[in-house]
């Protein structure tokens, strides 16, 4: 026969008085536990927040030292030790920046701004790290963001620092239009003082609308009259207006208030000078005067044209050198009045294609000036 | 221990306990609340203390010294308290789960549950680089054992709680409850249809409504939305799932390797011996910081796309050799999480050198880093639907599902086709632990060993000689003999070989000498030591015995496979299933049986 095999006792029933006893003791331990984990949590919240208070402070500092990497590790641990504060993780996120490291900065911003879309600090460091990352269009999107975005109390200052550095990013790209709509709307704020205001009015300039920047600085003349840099203000304007004499009138009074730093005034006079010099079509010249000032900006475009494109495009440098010489003889054959229309324009025309195919250069800044005006 | 006595109650009461105690249900149903919030509550105790006591340890990062002293410290402290005081609560706590579960009923008494608690706290705490789940659930799964003893439940219901506060733990040490109740269906009990299902899910939802109402809703790692940048990606994922598994296998093989090798050290050192791995952690931890603790600070980084190549190359590295060490020695923590931060690491170098070379048609290493923590899971602990789950809950994001799936999968198949046993096994098997791969207790209807086991017919020495056993064996028509010696059984004798080598005139030969031939002779059926367990299905001893060509096997205990509980035969098998067979196989007349 088979001999069973015995099995293990169960456990003993506990009696209802038992099981109502062990029920409480259970109840009285998740209350206990309850307070305290919530007192425990509450202290470790705290010294953590404290704690990652002290390491964003030293990252600050070892930033403004200059010591990027260190900062970057403070930055962090603050952000690891209190994730719910996003200016630690924003700190980090630009110190890695800082770093030359924008991939990884726009890592960490992600996260931040997928919690937070609004967040005004870390749209701002976005639109930072993409402009760095030449991603222009992006960046310009968080710039917007962080512009219109939320930010702490007592930080409306960086909102605007978000707008001038979404139109410095417009005025590096020569969006002029979108330049000129985010100018607009601080055009008349009165919180700006004068030095932002003449800034204001510089980045009108370059937003191709001369003539809001010229109401910018007669207004802060009117408030100081011996602003030398209203006054180089003006005077850039007017070039920009083609108003060459107004211009040079402007600097010798810049001049004069600033006789000491007159290394930069006095290249823009010279300028100015070439300009005056040059300019075909200012009011008052004689008739052979305006010939010659135009055969001269001609030849001068030409050249111009000529050394950018006589390694690009040697044959259309060849072909332009024939249709220039062929240009200036026959102008000696027909009237002085044809000359000048004829050479201005084959000048505008070479203008136009050396602005298509050449960079800038700044050799060249009377003939632009001309051509602006011209253009006008 | 006994209940707590109170005195006389009002009958009213009296009465609604009692009807609440004989529906087993709405017990049930009862206790996976409680156990959800007491468990929520003990583990996010534990993460805070833990989390103060690193602070505290570490108040100064300044000092190298201190990297090396404190860990060392630490696993001191530690190995002198589970050596002397907690010798349960050693190692990582799954497999111990199991063997409470499978061996002894679900008992895990207070003391493992408190000892677990301390001595992981002080681990972790002291920069020891091992996981906090597998140590939670231990301490879940124990806090329900304790419960449902004190509530004098039955054997059956206690069994069904312990794997129900596993999941609770699981959910709050990890932050994700749906993975949590896979986990614990799948590590603990080996079936994803076991019937706690529901009391599991209860607890765990439980267990992190607590998690959420103390600590917020912080998830364990702030993760960037997941984006799949072209098909083309998939391919990458691909070669992150084979880069993924053979990591895990490194990490697999060199901790059991280590773990071997420690096991072999004599016992008197045991307590001194996580010293070496805290010594390992220190030196490294010396060098590289980020080595100390378990790593999920490391983990968010790269999550969030920090990553510097040679960097991340390294900290894997690391984390697979600090990681081992540590464990094998025998400091308390546990090794999913660093499987986890192995995984990222793995997945962020990956990723890199992927975006480095396809920047246009790939994602940031972010995103490899976030699949190569499932891969490395799904390689390591070899789950890899509980890993898709885990990685999804950790993200909240579908469109991380297909890469995956993609990258789990063929991770999972590497590791299993290069390391055969899965870790928690292989763990437990050097432990001495043969516990189920699928408990035949979770199936209804199945007919275990259990109904089937008689007592054995005495054994045989090893040292004797075939000639001294030859009458008894031969007379009888039992065909194998259990064979033992004073550490317990070693092997089955079959009576033919004994009558074989009789008429060879080889008497004098020992039976562990004959035990060796007959190996020899049986080439690939031989299995060194061919056993059931109690609770396998009888299907199982079936299979074996057509294995090994033994029509008896020897039922061994699961916490020792030496310890003989008694035998079955083929003919009480066949019996069981209702099949007349006793005629045939008389040697139940035999008067050794």
């Amino acid at each position: 026969m088979k001999t069973p095999i015995a099995q293990p006792t169960p456990p003993p029933a506990a009696s209802v008085s038992e099981f109502i006893a062990t029920f409480a003791v259970i109840l009285v331990a998740i209350a206990g536990l309850l307070l305290f984990d919530t007192a425990l949590a509450t202290a470790d919240t705290s010294a953590r927040k404290a704690l990652a208070t002290r390491e964003f402070v030293l990252g600050e500092r070892l930033i403004a030292q200059g010591k990027i990497e260190e900062g970057v590790e403070r930055f962090r641990a603050a952000s690891t030790l209190d994730g719910e504060n996003s200016a630690y993780g924003v700190a980090l996120a630009q110190a890695t920046l800082a770093d030359g490291r924008p991939r990884a900065a726009e890592q960490m911003l992600l996260p931040l701004l997928e919690r937070d879309p609004a967040n005004g600090t870390a749209n701002l460091a976005m639109g930072r790290v993409l402009s760095r990352e030449g991603r222009n269009d992006e960046a310009k999107s968080y710039y917007h963001s962080a512009i219109y975005g939320l930010w702490p109390p007592g930080a409306e200052a960086r909102r605007t620092e978000a707008r001038f550095e979404l139109i410095d990013l417009l005025a590096r790209t020569n969006s002029k239009q979108e330049l000129l709509a985010e100018l607009l709307p601080i055009q008349d704020d009165s919180t700006n003082d004068a030095a932002q205001r003449k800034r204001i009015a510089h980045l009108f300039v370059v937003a191709g609308a001369p003539m809001r920047a010229v109401a910018i600085y007669r207004e802060v003349l009117r408030r100081d009259s011996r602003d030398a840099d209203a006054y180089v203000g003006l005077a850039d304007a007017a070039l920009s207006l083609g108003d060459f004499a107004t211009a040079r009138t402007d600097l010798l009074a810049a001049q004069k208030l600033t006789p000491a730093d007159s290394t930069t005034l006095k290249a823009r006079l010279i300028l100015t000078d070439s300009v005056v010099e040059l300019d075909p079509t200012q009011v008052g010249l004689s008739l052979p005067e305006q010939v010659r000032r135009s055969r001269n900006l001609l030849q001068l475009t030409h050249a111009s044209v000529r050394k950018c494109l006589g390694t690009q495009a040697p044959q259309v440098a060849a072909a332009l050198d024939s249709a220039a010489n062929m240009q200036l003889v026959s102008a000696a054959r027909v009237g002085q009045a044809q000359s000048i229309e004829q050479n201005i324009s084959l000048a505008e025309q070479l203008w136009g294609l050396r602005r298509s195919r050449c960079a800038p250069d700044r050799k060249d800044g009377a003939l632009a000036l001309i051509h602006n005006r011209i253009a006008q | 221990m006994r209940a707590i006595r109170i005195p006389a109650l009002p009958q009213r009461l009296r009465r609604a306990v009692e009807d609440l105690r004989r529906k087993e249900d709405r017990l049930s149903l009862l206790l996976s609340l409680v156990i959800g919030a007491l468990v929520g509550l003990v583990v996010v105790a534990f993460i805070l203390l833990t989390g103060r006591l690193t602070t505290i340890m570490y108040a100064s990062v300044g000092s190298g010294w201190q990297r090396i002293l404190v860990p060392t410290l630490g696993s001191l402290i530690t190995g002198y308290l589970l050596y002397k005081y907690f010798p349960l609560a050693r190692g990582s706590g799954i497999q111990q789960t199991r063997a409470a579960l499978f061996i002894h009923d679900g008992r895990i008494s207070l003391r493992s549950v408190v000892g677990k608690f301390v001595t992981t706290t002080i681990s972790l705490a002291s920069g020891i680089p091992l996981g906090r789940e597998g140590p939670a659930v231990y301490m879940g799964s124990g806090l329900a054992s304790v419960i449902a003893h004190r509530l004098g439940l039955s054997r059956l219901q206690i069994r069904s709680l312990v794997p129900v506060g596993g999941a609770a733990a699981f959910a709050a040490a990890f932050n994700t409850p749906i993975a949590a109740v896979l986990f614990s269906l799948q590590a603990i009990v080996g079936d994803l249809h076991a019937p706690i299902l529901g009391s599991a899910v209860l607890a765990s939802a439980t267990s992190w409504v607590v998690l959420h109402l103390v600590l917020g809703d912080n998830p364990l790692f702030h993760v960037p939305a997941f984006h799949l940048v072209s098909l083309a990606e998939l391919g990458v994922y691909v070669v992150l799932g084979i880069v993924g598994g053979l990591s895990s296998v490194a990490y697999v093989k060199l901790l059991l390797w280590l773990r071997a090798a420690f096991t072999k050290l004599p016992r008197a050192s045991l307590w001194i011996q996580p010293v070496a791995g805290g010594l390992t952690v220190g030196i490294f931890g010396y060098f590289v910081p980020q080595v100390l603790g378990v790593g999920y600070d490391q983990v968010e980084r790269v999550l969030n796309g920090d990553v510097v190549l040679k960097a991340v190359i390294i900290l894997a590295a690391l984390k697979i050799i600090t990681s081992s060490v540590a464990y094998a020695s025998g400091n308390a923590g546990g090794v999913l999480g660093p499987s986890l931060v192995i995984g990222s690491m793995v997945g962020a170098a990956v990723g890199s050198v992927a975006h480095m070379l396809f920047p246009a048609s790939t994602a940031g290493p972010g995103a490899y880093a976030l699949v190569g923590m499932g891969a490395a899971f799904a390689g390591t602990i070899r789950m890899p639907l509980t890993s898709v789950i885990m990685v999804f809950e950790i993200t909240r994001d579908y469109r991380v599902i297909a890469p995956l799936l993609i990258s789990n999968l063929i991770a999972f198949y590497i590791s299993q086709k290069l390391q055969k046993e899965p870790i928690y096994d292989a763990l437990a098997h050097q432990d001495g632990l043969h516990l189920p791969t699928r408990p035949s207790g979770a199936l209804p209807g199945i007919r275990r060993v259990s109904t089937a086991i008689r007592e054995a017919p005495g054994s045989l020495s090893p040292e004797t000689t075939v000639g001294e056993v030859a009458e008894r064996v031969t007379d009888s028509k039992f065909e194998s003999w259990p064979v033992a010696d004073e550490l317990g059984l070693v092997g089955m004798v079959r009576t033919r070989h004994i009558a074989a080598a009789v008429k060879q005139g080889r008497e004098d030969m020992t039976i562990a000498r004959l035990m060796q031939i007959a190996r020899r002779s049986d080439g690939e059926r031989s299995v060194d030591m061919p056993h059931v367990h109690n609770d396998q299905p009888l299907s199982r001893a079936l299979a074996r015995m057509r294995d090994n060509g033994h029509k008896v096997l020897p039922v061994v205990s699961r916490a020792n496979a030496r310890i003989m509980l008694g035998v079955v035969t083929l003919a009480d098998i066949l019996e069981e299933y209702g099949v007349e067979r006793a005629d045939q196989l008389d040697y139940r007349d035999h008067p050794d049986i």
